[in-house]
Formats: C-alpha cells, sequence, structure tokens
C-alpha cells in the first residue's frame, strides 16, 4: 500500500514530462490528488502494515504529515485548474516536479531508517528548485540559485550528522528507528551529542529556523502561490518530522535537556529575527514568509518545550499547513490578477474583488493566529507550555513578537485591500475555483479551531506518547 | 592496505587544496575528477581481503557519477567562454592557501580528541575528511562564480563520502545509491540553473555588463 502510495504520483510524474495537452497534465494531478487523499482517509482507520523490513513504516507521526501533504495537494490540485484558466505559460516542469514533490513528500513520512529519510529530504530540495524559477526571470534563478544552495549544503551537514548518527550506534549495527530505540543505552552518548548538532543546524536549515532562514523570503517572495503553499505548508514539516524522529531517540538517551536547550534558543531565534523584518516589508509573499519562519520557531520551541508543548506543536503543524494554504493562494490569486505581488502595486482588492479580499482577511487572521481560527489554540499551547516550564522570558518575547507580526502583515493587508487600483486590470472577474480551493481551507481551520474531532484528538494524543518526552 | 588508505587521504585533502588555490574553472573541474576518482578507488583498498560485489558496485557508481557524470555536466554548464576564469574571490589566493592550511591543522586538532568505536582502518580518516569538509566551505563562502560554489559543494560532499566509507558496514548499499544519485540530480539541477542564469544575463548585457556574467550576487 505503502509503495502504491509512492510509486503513483512517481509514474504520473513522468507521464506529465511526457508531450501531452496541458488540460491533461491538470487533470492526471488532480486524478492523483483525489486518489491519495482516499488512501491516507483510509490508513486514519487501519495503519497499513510495514514493508521492506521496516524501512517503510506509518506511523502516528507519519500520518499527521500524510494527511497534511494530501490536503495541500488536492488544494493545489484545484487551485491550479482555476490558475492556469489565465496563464498562458507551459506546465509541464511544474506538475511534473509538483508530482515528484509528492511521491518524495510521503517517501518522507513513512521512512523509518534515518539514511533513507535523509534521501528522501535531499530529493524534495531538489524537486522544489524548479519549482521557484517558474517565472524565469533573474530574480527568481536569484531565488533558486539561493535556495538550492543554502538547503544542499544545509542538507549536507544533515547527511554528517546521519553518519555521526552511524558512529554513536556502532554496536547496533543499523540506522532503523525501532533497532535504535530498543538499543538506546549502547548509543555512545558523545558522538549522539555531535550528531545532534549537526542534524538541527541541516534539517533547521531545511526548516528555515531562524540564522538560516535567508533563503526564505526570496524563494516564497518569487514563487507563485501554488508553489508557495507546498514550499511554506509541508516542505519545512518534512524536516520537522525528522527533528521528531531524532527526539524520540534523545528521549530514550535521557539526551532530551541537552536537545530541547538548543531548540528553544533556535525556536527564540526565529521569533525575534522575522519580528525585526516584517515592517519593512513591501511584499506581501515576502511578509507571509517572514510569518513562515515564526511557524517554524514556535514548532520546535513547543518540541523543545515537551509536554502540552509537544502537543501544540503537532496540533501547531496542521494549522500551520492549513493557514500556508489560506495565506499563499490568496496572495498568488491576488498576484495573478495584479501582475505583482508589491504593495505598492495593489489597492482596492476588497472593492473590485470582495471575496478575496475576505480572504485576505481570513489569511492575516489565520497567519497571526487570532481567534477562531485553530492557529491560535496550538499558539496558546506552546505559549502556555513556556509559562508552565517557567520559561517566562520566553512567553513574554513569544506574545511581543506575535503582536509586531500582527502589526506587520495587517499594515500590508489592510493596505492592500482598501484604495483605488492604480491602472485597469487584467482579471475583472473572481475565478470560482480558486475561491473554493482557499474557502475550503478557511471553513476547515474555524472549525477545528472551534470543536476538535476526536479522531484527530486520539491521533495527536497518540503521536506524542510515541515520542515519549517526560 | 592501511599505506595506501593513508596515501588516498591525503591526496583528497591536497587537491582540495589545488582546488582552492586555481583560478580556472576548467582546471578546478579536471581536479574535481581527479578527486572523486581517486576517492573511488578507497572502497578497493578498505576491503582488499573480502572483495565482494556490494564494494565494486559501490566504487564503480562513485567513478561513474562523480568522476565522470558530474564533470561533464559541469563542463557543458560553462561552456560559454566568458565564465572560464574566475574573477576577483573574495580572499586572494594566497591567503586562502594560508587560511586552508590552518584549516587543516585545526580539524587535525579536533579529531585527535574523537575517537571512533570499533577499530578504525586508519587514522587519517577523520582529520582528513573533516579538513576536506572545511576546504569545501572556504570554496563555497570566497568564491564568486555559481560553477566555483557548486565546486565547492561538491568537495564538502566529497568529505563526508571519505568519512562514509570508514562506515561501510552500517549503510545498506541501496542507501548509498541513493544518497550518490541524490547528489548527482543536485548537481544537474545546479547546472541549469547556472545555464538559465547564464542566458538571463548575456539577455540584458547592457544593464548589467559583461564582467558580472555568472555572478550570483
Amino acid at each position: 500500500m505503502l509503495t502504491i502510495l509512492i510509486a503513483t504520483p512517481f509514474l504520473s510524474a513522468l507521464a506529465a514530462l511526457l508531450p501531452v495537452s496541458r488540460d491533461f497534465r491538470l487533470k492526471l494531478f488532480l486524478a492523483v490528488s483525489v486518489i491519495y487523499s482516499l488512501i491516507t482517509a483510509l490508513f486514519w482507520k487501519d495503519l497499513p502494515a510495514s514493508e521492506y523490513n521496516g524501512f517503510l513504516v506509518l506511523d502516528s507521526l507519519g500520518l499527521i504529515l500524510l494527511s497534511i501533504i494530501s490536503f495541500l495537494f488536492l488544494s493545489v490540485a484545484i487551485f491550479m485548474i482555476g490558475y492556469f484558466q489565465h496563464e498562458q505559460r507551459s506546465n509541464r516542469t511544474l506538475s511534473a516536479c509538483v508530482l515528484f514533490l509528492l511521491s518524495t513528500m510521503t517517501l518522507v513520512a513513512v521512512s523509518y531508517h534515518f539514511g533513507l529519510l535523509w534521501v528522501a529530504i535531499e530529493a524534495t530540495t531538489l524537486f522544489s528548485a524548479p519549482l521557484i524559477s517558474f517565472h524565469r526571470n533573474q530574480q527568481s534563478l536569484q531565488a533558486t540559485w539561493r535556495y538550492l544552495l543554502i538547503c544542499s549544503v544545509g542538507i549536507a551537514l544533515s547527511l554528517m550528522g546521519t553518519f555521526l548518527l552511524a558512529i554513536a550506534a556502532h554496536d547496533v549495527h543499523t540506522l532503523l528507528l525501532p533497532a535504535l530505540l530498543k538499543g538506546a543505552p549502547l548509543l555512545s552518548v558523545n558522538w549522539l551529542k555531535l550528531s545532534i548538532i549537526f542534524f538541527i543546524v541541516g534539517y533547521g536549515c531545511k526548516m528555515g529556523l531562524a540564522p538560516t532562514h535567508s533563503w526564505k523570503p526570496e524563494a516564497y517572495g518569487q514563487s507563485t502561490g501554488m508553489v508557495g503553499v507546498l514550499m511554506a505548508g509541508v516542505l519545512p514539516q518534512c524536516s520537522f518530522l525528522a527533528l521528531l524522529r531524532i527526539s524520540q531517540i534523545c528521549n530514550k538517551t535521557g539526551l532530551t535537556g541537552f536537545y530541547s536547550s538548543i531548540l528553544i534558543v533556535s525556536g527564540l531565534l526565529s521569533f525575534v529575527v522575522p519580528a525585526i523584518f516584517i515592517l519593512g516589508e513591501k511584499n506581501i509573499k515576502r511578509a507571509f514568509a517572514y510569518s513562515s519562519i515564526e511557524h517554524m520557531g514556535f514548532l520546535v520551541l513547543g518540541l523543545g518545550l515537551g509536554g502540552v508543548g509537544l502537543f501544540g506543536a503537532l496540533f501547531h503543524m496542521i494549522n500551520n499547513a492549513l493557514a500556508k494554504v489560506i495565506m499563499f493562494l490568496t496572495a498568488g490569486s491576488i498576484a495573478q490578477k495584479y501582475g505583482s505581488s508589491r504593495t505598492d502595486d495593489i489597492r482596492g482588492v476588497i472593492h473590485i474583488y470582495p471575496v478575496t479580499g475576505i480572504f485576505m482577511i481570513a489569511a492575516l487572521l489565520a497567519g497571526t493566529g487570532v481567534f477562531p481560527f485553530a492557529t491560535f489554540h496550538s499558539e496558546l499551547l506552546i505559549l502556555n507550555a513556556s509559562i508552565i516550564s517557567q520559561h517566562y522570558f520566553l512567553a513574554a518575547v513569544g506574545i511581543i513578537c506575535l503582536a509586531v507580526m500582527f502589526i506587520g502583515i495587517g499594515k500590508i493587508v489592510l493596505g492592500v485591500i482598501h484604495g483605488q487600483p492604480k491602472e485597469p486590470l487584467l482579471a475583472k472577474k473572481e475565478n470560482v475555483i480558486m475561491n473554493a480551493a482557499i474557502a475550503v481551507a478557511v471553513v476547515l481551520l474555524i472549525s477545528i479551531g472551534l470543536w476538535m474531532p476526536s479522531p484527530l484528538e486520539h491521533l495527536l494524543h497518540h503521536a506524542v506518547t510515541l515520542i515519549g518526552a517526560v | 592496505m592501511t599505506s595506501w588508505v593513508d596515501v588516498i587521504c591525503i591526496i583528497v585533502v591536497f587537491l582540495s587544496l589545488v582546488i582552492l588555490s586555481n583560478s580556472r574553472v576548467t582546471a578546478m573541474i579536471r581536479v574535481f575528477a581527479l578527486q572523486s576518482f581517486v576517492l573511488g578507488l578507497l572502497p578497493f583498498f578498505l576491503h582488499i581481503s573480502g572483495m565482494s560485489g556490494r564494494v565494486v558496485m559501490i566504487s564503480l557508481v562513485t567513478i561513474i557519477l562523480k568522476a565522470g557524470l558530474v564533470p561533464y555536466i559541469l563542463f557543458w554548464a560553462i561552456r560559454h567562454v566568458s565564465m572560464r576564469t574566475e574573477i576577483k574571490p573574495i580572499l586572494g589566493f594566497g591567503t586562502s592557501i594560508i587560511l586552508g592550511a590552518i584549516v587543516i591543522a585545526g580539524a587535525f586538532w579536533v579529531s585527535l580528541s574523537l575517537k571512533l568505536p570499533g577499530k578504525p582502518v586508519s587514522d587519517l580518516i577523520l582529520p582528513c575528511s573533516l579538513s576536506t569538509v572545511l576546504l569545501g566551505f572556504m570554496i563555497m563562502v570566497t568564491r564568486t562564480r555559481a560553477v566555483t560554489q557548486v565546486l565547492g559543494y561538491l568537495i564538502l560532499e566529497n568529505g563526508i563520502f571519505l568519512f562514509a566509507i570508514s562506515l561501510f558496514d552500517e549503510m545498506p548499499a541501496l542507501i548509498e545509491m541513493g544518497v550518490l544519485l541524490d547528489i548527482f540530480v543536485a548537481v544537474f539541477i545546479m547546472a541549469i540553473v547556472v545555464n538559465h542564469i547564464n542566458e538571463e544575463f548575456e539577455k540584458n548585457t547592457v544593464s548589467v555588463g559583461r564582467s558580472k556574467m555568472g555572478e550570483t550576487f
């Protein structure tokens, strides 16, 4: 079953590379996403059996990521149909790479071997790079280059971390997760510490945590809205899954304190840095990229704090993904209508496109964590965890930075939805399909904000016990 | 055959230094190919008594991909003549060499305090791989050309590979192949982007100026 889930998008990607019509590619992508989502929905009832001698296993953590992947790709597949009604460019590279990305991300979610996990995460980097330069111009090529180079180096460091883990696990003779957890007392602690540092720097670079975040505003700012969703919503969370897997080992070997202190520091940095840069920002997508850095900060902070914070972090994985759908798809739809995503060029969205204008406000509220959007709850849980564990300074900084982010993004969003447009616009009508894709995410994010369904709560609790934090 | 392993380790570090001090991109790619070829031979010497199909396969794949295809793709990416010489690196070549020597000394000093579990084949593997990784970083940071940055990345990768070979048993061969394949695809995509960057700059030569061709930032 897992093999099918990985192979189907891969084969479809190969088919999308063939000289077929644009419509066929869009339909193929939609069909694959629908089938993929149905299979994932089945996994909520029964987890599939492990495959290839335990190399591919789906557990609760993987299922969270898999559900996020399936929802996001489905949204993008629907949105893409609307988007390409107004777009003349070929979608060959775009749809092939998106499908390759789907395949490799699935591999990330189900791989239980640290080497395989690395191979899969590196592959997601490679297949997402061509997506950034969809509008092939100087800026987007530079953004692609910066993304490719910074992330490749980051990922190379985590390869080093993987090998250091192999040295630490010299007496276990394998890098399979269950064997490592079972043989935890045999691991050499010093080598493990070294490998943890490399892992956090490497996978943190891919997540866009603060000191290594510089590729994020460039890459998200230059890519189209659909690509932005995938790059901000799932790609960093794939690396976060790797950090979760490492925390499983740390909790078994008594290195929880060491691991969480590093995570808390990088989480704190990821709060402060975007708050500094957001206020001068003049591009919607770049502003949303800074918001994404902050959300990643929340994830690692929650993981570092453990307990309620860990539950919050896992919940935030889902909320962050849904919020990113609203933010980047709306930004993409506006960018297509105005031919730019700079705030100077966009005025009066709510007067000309009322529905998109409302979505823009929803994006502001969802992205900054305002009730009733579920991001509010998960952010509150994580801040709560920092108060429970008596990190009062951390909570104070977090709240101040959240306020600054709200002001920064609010200024941009309110600026673009009011006022009068300068030039006559490209498309006068709203696109129903594009709006439908966004509306589903808005409704979903509000409803899990108001009421958490019991299967979801059960899954999150099970995932927390799987990590085994004390 | 510890002595041969030692020799290979030294050659790898030495070739990294050669690349660091070179100014011609074509020469740098050739030296990189040589370095990868030497590295590809390492599994043979490590397992000279117990040769298995797995050893041969990893050796062959490494040599074909890293010493054959990757340099070929890089040459394809720089077929524009103006790309072939390095222009004003951030650090001068003399300074780079001295810094490189300090980096190597530092790597040896650090690895004194790191002890590999089990019986290491050679004491030089760890310090040499660390030096190569750090020299790769130096090349990436001090050069402005896109192609040279890719070369720096590849040298860094070679350093990690040297390190990985010493832990041959823990990694299944299939995963090792996956790692190599990923690196190959990375270079492939990087070469395409480098090529696109060149084309874009050529279109805008009036506004940008020819001297900036191929520079990334």
